[in-house]
């Protein structure tokens, strides 16, 4: 599947701004089943330094600085990408959990090691017993980690309704479990502190969700926005990702943009300005599928 | 020298004669019998020289120098939120060579290895994947910061600074306590220490052979100098401080002038195309080096803790791109977790193929099972500290706690093993110290300094000695009240004379004292010149009011002191219900509220306050006698009423007037006429032109013989007006002395062509037109007060004359607006994010 992606954050401020700096992560990853084969940025006033690097967890993070008066940034990132289908390990055949929370204590070489950076808290998510114990009926001895998993992220799909109107970004995972509403990034929150509670690797993921809703099928939530969700340390079978907003295992509908601890890490546009700081911000997402055929229709803008 | 240096000496001595140590603790002076130990006879040959009454002098002596250089540390708890003054106590703690050698190659070891660990853990984490450590003591430590993991660092020095809280044991070895790897604070006060300690013993010190602590701040200059990004030819050196609230910013204040550094605040500093730079008047100027004083998950709002407000947003990404060097480097204080304690032993051994020369504290890691059983079967004799997070946080002692208490942390180590380490509880030893007129033996630690050199550490012959407040208190942090005490290093041979000032063989050229200014020091000396102004005019209102007050003795008040009071109430110092005749003594209760309540807005004890605030952030800019004149200001600022409360309240303003004069004397005669000082007066003449405007045309309104009288006595103006004018009093000749005369100190126009002197001077903006705003409003200003001249107080000309002064009053007003506009605006950093 090819898509083309769309991602438009606009900042309109009150007074005029005379200094802005952005981190942006909003390049789609390199992945053995995802290849993002052509991105630019369009930054409207035109930054007066553009630097790019590798963060510490492999996302391709930018660094933008727009040195003149503004009184409006609008961002846009687009991107072409191209999404495989990938075999999953069937859940039945993962290894069971407490193997993999075992793995997880004391000294970790190799695999386990970099897992082990996702098994502590961070700062957006803290262990605590309540996850556990919200979490430990999908977890009886002996239970594959996958199926357990996937057990855990049914429930949360079920036990917490979907509201905008509920959270914002600040909200902490403490209150998501208290009110048992929020957003995709509530939702993937609650689950990684549920799976850290009981000493297992998890990680945030960034990205987006194809929202064509399959004929008959209702429109999945998670449209025209960027999406967040789980990705859970499986051993021998690697990373897997759940989507608890969705209840899904993530499928070729997803395209991943980066991951780490939690979004405090991975936020797509991340800023500090020199003003009075009232401002309104738009997000909208805008991902295509293509068919392709060879040329781009993106042409005129990438470079 | 007369005295036998022989290591058998007797305790002939009153001073020595009655001391001991404490049982079961190691004591600096004396063996367990009481005898003094060789290294220390010479010494305290000489203290008994002195004898307990010299000893008493030298020490108020002593205490008196703190307070007069103004040596302070801010108690967070204080309610006062004053600052403190640094307590030294008058016996230094001494180091024989012998022993100092040991200790100077363990702490250069020390620093060597940490510096390897940081490079390591910032770079490959071999030490990860090999298993040397165990992944949560990284991964799990809030101080690992991820964003400047990959950072390349000039010279791969990370640990610029290093401290050592070193004690020792019972058996008399020298025990790691803590290391200090984010800022280490202290050295400042360790060189006023011994600044101090050299002026009360001075001939105690000269035979003593102390060693000098001045290479060792030149070596940690010539180090920053040398690390500065390629191509910096003189590169330009600046000390991040948090600010005036910060607990040691004292030292900030006192390093950033002896370093030559500038001192700045986040707010000052800006990055633009990866590059930091400072703003001053004179526009950006690229920074090269920045010595850190903010704990580095504070120096960067973007990528970094985003609340944050004392960092620079975009400092990572300067770094990242290597125009900046910054010491210590971001991310340093991952080693101050105690939990690192437990490794060095077998890190030392890996990194460098050495024994770790000087031992920490026994310390176990809850984080390994065997450990965390040891700690839990013997908590009451342990020291339970959190394996990360901030060191600050004081730590349980398994004795003190209640039974409950104790099960509650087992339970809390249990839940959470990693985070918890515990510490053998160590007894200090102890040191002679001078309490209450004799010796009395008192615990103590020691912090040790290593600065990167280039090829390795220089370690301070010297360092910040604490001792505890009571015997047997164990916890020694200045926080929680403790002394210090200065530190002799023994050398077997005299030694030479340094100063920092001229570095041996080097051209004197090469240093570069920072003559720039940033904007927000010139907004504050700005202020300072108004706040002083304030102050003394507030001085001389009260002044003229409490002489006619103790004049009188009836219950009305009279006509001229009614006349005042309603001026006063016009210009709004005075609350409206004291226009008219009012009663004597509610007059009194409110001049005596303005002259004692701290907590009166407007009154004077209020404005010192804010005089002494505004003056604390620019202190690298003052000078010591300066400095002094405002803390003998405060000190004048807080008399009690007494049982004379309103000639005591003359008395207070009398000298509150002429500690301002001195401050005033100290600006013109000591400062440099650089744009610090245009800036100081500029504040002080518009104030003071504001103020007199403003009183004037309240005069206009009142009884006019009395209220001229007052204007007169206000402006310091009554001699000159007597000595010129024979006559009555009339408001046209009073004008011409206050309004007219050029000559006069005091007057308007004085203060107009002053302001304009200043605003010709300014520096340039970056529109010439902008520039030329200042110079026009001020001529605008005299302009209007030639319409004044010009015009003859008949009955209509005195209405013109109100909207006159009104105006002029206002426009200046609207001046100091244009001023913090055009030269000082530095509106503060937003985070802004999107939400999914």
């Amino acid at each position: 599947m090819i898509y083309q992606l769309t991602h438009t954050t606009t900042y309109d401020y009150l007074e005029p701004v005379s200094l802005s700096h952005h981190i942006l992560r909003l390049r789609p990853r390199e992945l053995a089943y995802q290849n993002c084969f052509a991105h630019a940025f369009a930054i409207e006033p035109s930054p007066k330094r553009f630097g790019a690097h590798t963060d510490y967890y492999g996302n391709r993070a930018s660094f933008v600085e727009v040195a003149e008066p503004h009184t409006q940034l609008v961002i846009r990132s687009l991107s072409k990408v191209r999404r495989k289908v990938i075999t999953l390990a069937s859940p039945h055949e993962t290894p069971a959990w407490e193997h993999i929370r075992d793995l997880s204590r004391g000294i970790q070489l190799g695999a386990a090691l970099e897992a082990s950076e996702f098994l502590f808290d961070s700062p957006l998510i803290s262990s605590a017993e309540k996850f556990a114990d919200y979490a430990s009926p999908s977890f009886p001895k002996g239970r594959p980690i996958l199926d357990a998993v996937l057990h855990l992220t049914h429930r949360i799909h079920q036990d917490f309704t979907f509201d905008p109107e509920a959270t914002a970004v600040t909200t902490s995972v403490e209150t998501v479990m208290k009110t048992r509403r929020g957003v995709c990034q509530d939702f993937a929150h609650l689950q990684i502190a549920c799976l850290r509670s009981l000493g297992l690797p998890a990680r945030y993921v960034s990205g987006y969700i194809e929202t064509l809703p399959a004929p008959g099928k209702e429109k999945l939530v998670g449209s025209d926005a960027s999406h967040a969700w789980v990705s859970v340390y499986c051993h021998a079978h690697g990373w897997i990702d759940v989507d608890p907003t969705n209840n899904l295992l993530v499928s070729a509908r997803h395209v991943t943009l980066g991951w780490g601890r939690d979004y405090s890490d991975v936020s797509p546009v991340r800023g500090v300005i020199l003003g009075s700081g009232d401002h309104t911000v738009k997000v909208a997402v805008d991902l295509q599928p293509l068919p392709y055929d060879g040329t781009s229709p993106l042409r005129a803008v990438i470079e | 020298m007369s005295s036998s240096p022989s290591g058998t000496l007797e305790n002939a001595g009153s001073l020595f004669a009655s001391y001991r140590g404490l049982e079961r603790l190691h004591d600096e002076s004396v063996t367990h019998d009481g005898a003094l130990r060789p290294d220390w006879a010479p010494f305290a040959t000489l203290l008994e020289e002195l004898g307990p009454d010299e000893l008493q002098a030298r020490s108020e002596n002593a205490r008196r120098i703190v307070r007069e250089h103004g040596i302070t540390y801010n108690v967070y708890s204080d309610p006062e939120g004053a600052d403190r003054p640094w307590e030294l106590d008058i016996v230094p703690l001494l180091l024989p060579p012998h022993e100092w050698q040991t200790i100077e190659l363990g702490l250069t070891q020390r620093a060597t290895l940490l510096n390897l660990i940081l490079k390591d853990l910032y770079g490959p984490q071999e030490l990860l994947r090999t298993g040397a450590l165990p992944p949560v003591l990284v991964f799990g430590n809030p101080a690992f910061l991820r964003p400047v993991h990959g950072v390349r660092v000039a010279r791969n020095i990370y640990l610029h600074l290093h401290g050592t809280d070193v004690a020792r044991s019972p058996a008399g070895d020298w025990w790691v306590l803590a290391d200090r790897t984010q800022s280490p604070s202290g050295t400042g006060y360790a060189l006023e220490n011994r600044i101090v300690s050299a002026r009360v013993l001075p001939e105690e010190y000269r035979q003593s052979q102390v060693q000098r602590l001045a290479p060792f701040f030149a070596a940690q200059r010539e180090t920053l100098r040398a690390l500065a990004p390629k191509g910096a030819e003189n590169p330009h050196i600046v000390l991040l401080t948090p600010g005036p609230y910060n607990e040691t910013y004292f030292e900030h204040a006192y390093l950033a002038r002896y370093l030559g550094f500038t001192l700045v605040e986040g707010g000052d500093l800006t990055v633009r195309d990866q590059h930091v730079y400072l703003k001053t008047l004179e526009g950006l100027q690229k920074v090269d080096v920045i010595l850190r004083r903010v704990d580095d998950t504070f120096c960067d709002p973007l990528e970094l803790r985003e609340d944050s407000f004392l960092g620079v947003a975009g400092l990572v990404q300067a770094a990242r791109a290597g125009s900046v060097t910054i010491a210590n480097a971001l991310g340093s204080t991952l080693l101050e977790s105690p939990a690192f304690l437990a490794f060095l032993p077998t890190l030392c051994q890996r990194l460098l193929g050495e024994e770790l020369l000087i031992p920490s504290v026994a310390t176990w890691w809850c984080g390994q099972a065997a450990e965390q059983r040891y700690v839990l079967d013997h908590l009451s004799d342990m020291v339970v500290k959190p394996a990360f997070g901030p060191v600050a946080q004081l730590p349980f002692f398994g004795r003190n706690l209640t039974k409950a208490a104790r099960e509650k942390l087992a339970a809390d180590i249990r839940a959470r093993p990693f985070a918890y380490v515990g510490q053998e509880q160590v007894g200090f030893s102890t040191v002679p110290t001078w309490v209450d007129g004799k010796l009395e033996p008192r615990g103590v630690a020691v912090r040790f300094y290593a600065a990167a050199t280039g090829d390795g550490y220089s370690i301070m012959p010297g360092g910040l000695t604490r001792i505890s407040g009571q015997s047997g208190n164990p916890v020694l942090t200045m926080q929680s009240g403790g002394s210090s005490k200065d530190l002799w290093v023994l050398s077997d041979r005299p030694v030479a004379p340094v100063t920092l000032l001229t570095p041996s063989g080097q051209p004197a050229t090469h240093t570069r004292i920072s003559t720039e200014l940033p904007s927000r020091v010139a907004d504050s000396l700005f202020w300072l010149g108004r706040y002083s102004e304030r102050l003394e005019s507030t001085l001389r209102l009260l002044r003229c009011l409490l002489a006619q007050l103790s004049d009188e003795g009836s219950a009305e008040v009279p006509g001229e002191l009614s006349a005042l009071a309603e001026m006063l109430v016009l210009t709004e110092r005075l609350p409206k219900k004291f226009a008219g005749r009012i009663p004597f003594r509610k007059l009194e209760a409110e001049l005596l509220q303005l002259v004692y309540n701290p907590a009166r807005i407007g009154g004077v004890r209020e404005l010192v306050l804010r005089l002494r605030q505004i003056a604390s952030t620019v202190r690298d800019r003052l000078s010591i006698d300066t400095w002094r004149i405002l803390t003998q200001l405060q000190l004048d600022s807080k008399t009690r009423a007494g049982r004379l409360p309103l000639a005591n309240a003359l008395n207070v303003c009398n000298t509150l007037i002429l500690d301002l004069a001195a401050f005033s004397g100290m600006e013109m005669e000591n400062m440099t006429r650089a744009h610090g000082w245009r800036f100081l007066d500029f504040g002080r003449r518009l104030e003071r032109a504001y103020n007199l405007a403003d009183l004037l045309r309240a005069s206009l309104f009142v009884d006019e013989k009395s209220a001229l009288t007052s204007v007169l006595e206000f402006a310091d103006s009554t001699m000159t007006y007597r000595r010129r004018y024979f006559a009555e009093l009339n408001l046209g000749s009073v004008l011409e002395v206050l309004a007219a005369d050029r000559t006069n100190p005091r007057s308007l126009s004085f203060q107009l062509d002053r302001l304009q002197d200043h605003a010709l001077g300014f520096p340039e903006l970056q529109s010439a037109n902008l520039s030329a705003t200042v110079p026009q409003q001020v001529a605008a200003l005299s302009t209007k007060l030639l319409q004044i001249q010009s015009n003859q107080p008949a009955d209509r000309a005195r209405e013109l004359l109100k909207e006159l002064l009104s105006e002029i009053a206002s426009d200046l007003s609207s001046l100091s607006d244009q001023i913090t506009k055009l030269y000082f605006c530095h509106t503060l950093s937003v985070r802004i994010g999107a939400r999914l």
